[in-house]
Order: C-alpha cells, then sequence, then structure tokens
C-alpha cells in the first residue's frame, strides 16, 4: 500500500561528532540528527581554525603571499604555491623554463604520494587495522625524506618561485631519489592488495556512501571523490600546466562511487605517481638554471587577472588572482580548496547511513581542514526532509 | 590504426560539440565578452539572467555535462559595486568558463542559484560571510560561522575594502 500521509517528527537525537573528532585530528564538528542508528540530518559546523588569509594576502605584497598562501595547508603546501605562483605568472608574462617545470612536478607528485598514503593509514586506524597504520606511516616517511632531498624540508616545502624552483637538484640526489621511490613501490602495491583482498576492510568499506555521478557533479564533489563516482575530472589532464603535458599519465577513475572505491583510487593514483615521479627523475631536461635571480624578478606588477587550476591530492584547487597595477599588493585573492567542496557540499552522502559510518564515510572524503577553513562554513540542510509514515507513528515497523 | 585514428577524431569532433552547446547557451545571455589568463573565456551577464541562465542550463545540458567550480566575490570600491565570478567547468572536456555580473554595493542583492546547482552552496555562504552578498533565496545564509564572533559583533564583512579593524 502506497503511504498517502506523511507526519513529520521533529524529535531526534542530536550526536556531536566532534570538534575533537574521530576521524581526523583537526577541529570540525558534525552534528548528526539520528534516528536510532540512523542518520537523518548533518549539519557540518566549523571556525575553529579560521586564519583569514585571503585578507592578509591582500595585505602583503605578491612576493610574499608565496609564504602565505604555502600554509594555509601542511600537506599539500606545493600544490598551493605552484597554484598561486603560476597564477602570479600569466600576470606577470614569465614562463619557467622545462626544468623547473619538470621539478615542480615532480615535487607535487611526492606530496600526492604522502598524502594519499596518509588518509589510507589514517582510514586503516579508524576501521580498527593500527597496525596497518602504523606500517603505511612508517613506509609514508621514506617519502618524506624524498621531499626533503628534493625541497630541503619534509613538510613546508616554500619550493616554489616566480619564474622556477627554490633548488636545482644534482646527478647523486637524482639517484638517492629513485632509489626511494624503486623501494617504496612493492610497499604501495603491498598495501594496495590488503585493501584489495582483505575481507574484512571490504566488507567495512564496500557499499559505504555511495555517490551517484549526477549527485557528484551536481554537488561540486571533486578530486578522488568524483573520479570514484566514474566521474573523469583531473585539471593534470586537461590544463596541461607546468610539465604535466609532457609526462605521461593516466587518469584513474572507478564506478562504484563508495567508500572503498575512493580508498582504492587513491593507491591507483599513487602508484601512477611513483611512475611519474621515476620518469621525471630519468627524464630531467637540463635546459638551464631552474632557480631563477630573486633580484630579477619584476618590481612592477600590471592590472590583470588570472585563474588558475592544479590538482591537489583532494582534487581541483583553485586560485583566481587580481592585480590593480597600483600597488605591489594583489587586488584580490580567492582560493578555493577542494575540502571547501567536499566537505561542506557532501552531507547528503551520510543519509541513511548509520551513526558508525559516519567518520568512515568522512574519512574517505580525505577532508583537510585548515584547507577549508580559511573560509566560512555554514551547512543547513537543504530541502532535505525526513518523514515518518503513520504506521510508525502507531507503533507498526516502518 | 587507421580505425583508432578515425574514433579519436570522431571523439575530438564531439568533444567540441559539448563545449559550444553550453556556450551557446551563455553567450545569449552575454552582454559583453572578455577572457581571463590563461585561455578561460569570460561572459559578462546581468544580474538578473544568472539564475535564468543556470536553470537553462540544468534544463538543456543537465548535470553531467558541467559543474560550479566556485563562485569569486570582489569588492570594486572604486566603481561603488560589487562584482561576481561563477567559475564553470565544462565536461568532459574540462574547459573553464567565466559567468560574470556586477551588482550595486548599497544594495548587494542578487538571485541564489542553491536550488538550482546545489554546489553554490558553499561559495554563496562564504561570500556572504565575507561580503556581505545576499544571495535571494538561499535558506542557509547566516553570519558567524566563519569570521569570529567579535567581528560579526561589529558588523565588518572583512572582504569588503573599506572594513576597518580587520
Amino acid at each position: 500500500m502506497a503511504v498517502t500521509k506523511i507526519v513529520e517528527v521533529p524529535i531526534s537525537a542530536e550526536v556531536p561528532i566532534g570538534p575533537q573528532h574521530p576521524a581526523l585530528h583537526e577541529p570540525l564538528l558534525l552534528r548528526v540528527y539520528a534516528d536510532g542508528e540512523e542518520v537523518v540530518r548533518v549539519e557540518i559546523n566549523t571556525g575553529y581554525n579560521h586564519r583569514g588569509i585571503e585578507k592578509l594576502c591582500e595585505k602583503n605584497t605578491f612576493y610574499k603571499d608565496i609564504f602565505i598562501v604555502g600554509r594555509v595547508c601542511g600537506i599539500c603546501n606545493a600544490v598551493h604555491a605552484n597554484c598561486y605562483v603560476r597564477a602570479v605568472e600569466q600576470i606577470l608574462g614569465i614562463e619557467p623554463n622545462n626544468r623547473a617545470k619538470y621539478l615542480r612536478v615532480l615535487s607535487m607528485e611526492l606530496e600526492r604520494i604522502h598524502s594519499h598514503m596518509l588518509i589510507n593509514a589514517v582510514m586503516a586506524e579508524n576501521i580498527g587495522f593500527e597496525n596497518l597504520f602504523m606500517q603505511i606511516m612508517l613506509d609514508r616517511e621514506m617519502v618524506m625524506k624524498a621531499k626533503e632531498i628534493l625541497t630541503g624540508s619534509r613538510v613546508m616545502a616554500d619550493f616554489m618561485m616566480v619564474g622556477g624552483v627554490r633548488r636545482d637538484i644534482d646527478d647523486v640526489k637524482r639517484a638517492r631519489l629513485k632509489d626511494i621511490l624503486l623501494k617504496l613501490r612493492p610497499k604501495v602495491e603491498y598495501y594496495k592488495k590488503v585493501f584489495e583482498e582483505d575481507e574484512t576492510i571490504f566488507k567495512r568499506l564496500a557499499g559505504v556512501g555511495v555517490v551517484k555521478r549526477r549527485d557528484a557533479l551536481a554537488h561540486g564533489l571533486l578530486g578522488p571523490v568524483a573520479r570514484a563516482s566514474g566521474i573523469r575530472i583531473d585539471s593534470r589532464a586537461s590544463d596541461k600546466y607546468d610539465a604535466y603535458g609532457d609526462i605521461p599519465f593516466k587518469v584513474i577513475t572507478r564506478d562504484e562511487g563508495d567508500t572503498w572505491a575512493r580508498m582504492m583510487v587513491r593507491w591507483d593514483e599513487t602508484l601512477e605517481s611513483i611512475e611519474m615521479s621515476i620518469y621525471i627523475l630519468d627524464k630531467l631536461p637540463s635546459d638551464g638554471n631552474p632557480v631563477p635571480d630573486e633580484r630579477k624578478l619584476p618590481r612592477r606588477f600590471p592590472p590583470g587577472e588570472a585563474f588558475t587550476r592544479v590538482e591537489a591530492p583532494r582534487g581541483e584547487l583553485t586560485y583566481y588572482v587580481m592585480s590593480d597595477g597600483k600597488s605591489l599588493n594583489p587586488y584580490r585573492v580567492k582560493i578555493r580548496t577542494p575540502s571547501f567542496n567536499n566537505i561542506i557540499n557532501s552531507t547528503f552522502m551520510y543519509l541513511k547511513h548509520t551513526i558508525a559510518d559516519v567518520p568512515v564515510i568522512l574519512t574517505s572524503l580525505d577532508p583537510c581542514i585548515s584547507c577549508m577553513e580559511r573560509a566560512t562554513v555554514i551547512d543547513l540542510e537543504k530541502g532535505v526532509k525526513y518523514t515518518v509514515p503513520f504506521k510508525v507513528l502507531a507503533g507498526g515497523k516502518p | 590504426m587507421a580505425l583508432s585514428s578515425f574514433l579519436n577524431l570522431l571523439r575530438r569532433v564531439r568533444l567540441v560539440e559539448s563545449v559550444n552547446d553550453v556556450i551557446k547557451i551563455v553567450e545569449r545571455y552575454a552582454v559583453e565578452k572578455g577572457s581571463i589568463k590563461p585561455d578561460r573565456m569570460l561572459f559578462v551577464v546581468k544580474p538578473e539572467s544568472v539564475r535564468k541562465l543556470f536553470e537553462e542550463l540544468v534544463d538543456k545540458v543537465g548535470y553531467e555535462r558541467f559543474y560550479l567550480s566556485t563562485v569569486v566575490g570582489s569588492d570594486m570600491k572604486e566603481e561603488n559595486r560589487f562584482r561576481l565570478d561563477y567559475y564553470v567547468v565544462i565536461l568532459p572536456e574540462e574547459r573553464t568558463i567565466v559567468i560574470r555580473t556586477y551588482i550595486p554595493r548599497d544594495q548587494p542583492v542578487i538571485d541564489s542559484i542553491v536550488d538550482v546547482v546545489p554546489a553554490a552552496l558553499s561559495a554563496e555562504n562564504e561570500t556572504y560571510d565575507l561580503l556581505g552578498i545576499v544571495f535571494k533565496g538561499n535558506p542557509a545564509l547566516r553570519r558567524g560561522f566563519f569570521v569570529s564572533s567579535d567581528v560579526v559583533d561589529k558588523g565588518v564583512y572583512p572582504l569588503r575594502k573599506d572594513a576597518a579593524g580587520v
């Protein structure tokens, strides 16, 4: 019998998850409303980590801003700096040489490897595999070392410069980097196999938080989340910025759209990034010094605007930079990080799942709170109402 | 070999068509055209037609052929108006186009598109909290989630050029 009448019941249990979060060690409050165990509504509440970076950028010079935008996010600082620097280069009309472009891509791919390994490790921890977490984190340390060899710093690289990069590498470093990557590859292949074949992991992740292709696009979800729903978007492949036009790579997509697919997309991308990094080290061009002379960089900025996109580990990251031609400071810098879309617009994903699934789904989005929190975040459910048939009100089973 | 290159050509032709569909719709609303570096087509439209434009896009080409990447609001104080840029990425080719509109600074109100394109939610809320642009019809607009409460108490929108004390 079709239900003809519906009564809205305004009572549900509110379960605050966070701000000290079960999924990630970053502050975010998910206000989950549950009907029994079932999630009926989710509100996202943030603002615990806001720093006002866009305003700060307007108050500092174009060159100082390179260091400010690097601090938006610790894990993906190279992509932030790269995106900003390329926008400034567009305004100035400068182009770095090929060696600099290859080195930039290398630093960004190393970042993708360690970022994807981190979130897979956190996922392992969240579903109760603490040993796996420690193993992955141990091997991730090799990538951090590689990043230190390349950029001089484990985490905060500050590697990008207008017109090039800040350091060059010699053949000794090149050999060491390649050695690390070759050692890392079988380990990542093994972890991928674990996620693929272990029955417990598969049962915990498969079918949880399914996103359909159409929903993902309508809500503007990006990166591995979109690619796991069968959407082939990758700004590396479409914009071909820096050296991505020269380096062969595959865009990984899957059709399942669930949490497991998102984690598998990340493992496959990690392997792809390792291949790309090895390719770069083998084919590194030597067409001059990649480090520009800082004293010879332009001191005047023509009026102009640029909108650059970069494929961060979490998805498409965009920068809009505008110069009014009157001062050394940018008139407007707008940063839109992938987590900003992925976290705020994705509350529909939790509905109909149990409370225990919430941390798993959230982790599968690879949330980066400090990325997101330079901007405001509000989400009140839009248009989603939960309804209970008369039958249940009368004490019957749904 | 010949077959694969032929298929490739066919694919390319279809890609071009898909971009053209979207651009044709946007062009009809445009009052001015331009470009933003690197190679992003720019269409300036009237503020009242933004919502109609997105409605028509969803209607004619559907959600699977584009997504809204972001909305950039800027304070053009000297011209006494706000500027809103809607960045739309056309799939499957991933070509970014910009839909730009201007609204007066003393009456910063525009129709919300959040019920047409849900992806606008995060961007509209952010623009409201930082610039004070009201998106009429967005039920989730609220101050104070992003900026700290002392700034809200002062009634300051931090990204406005005349914002004091931020």
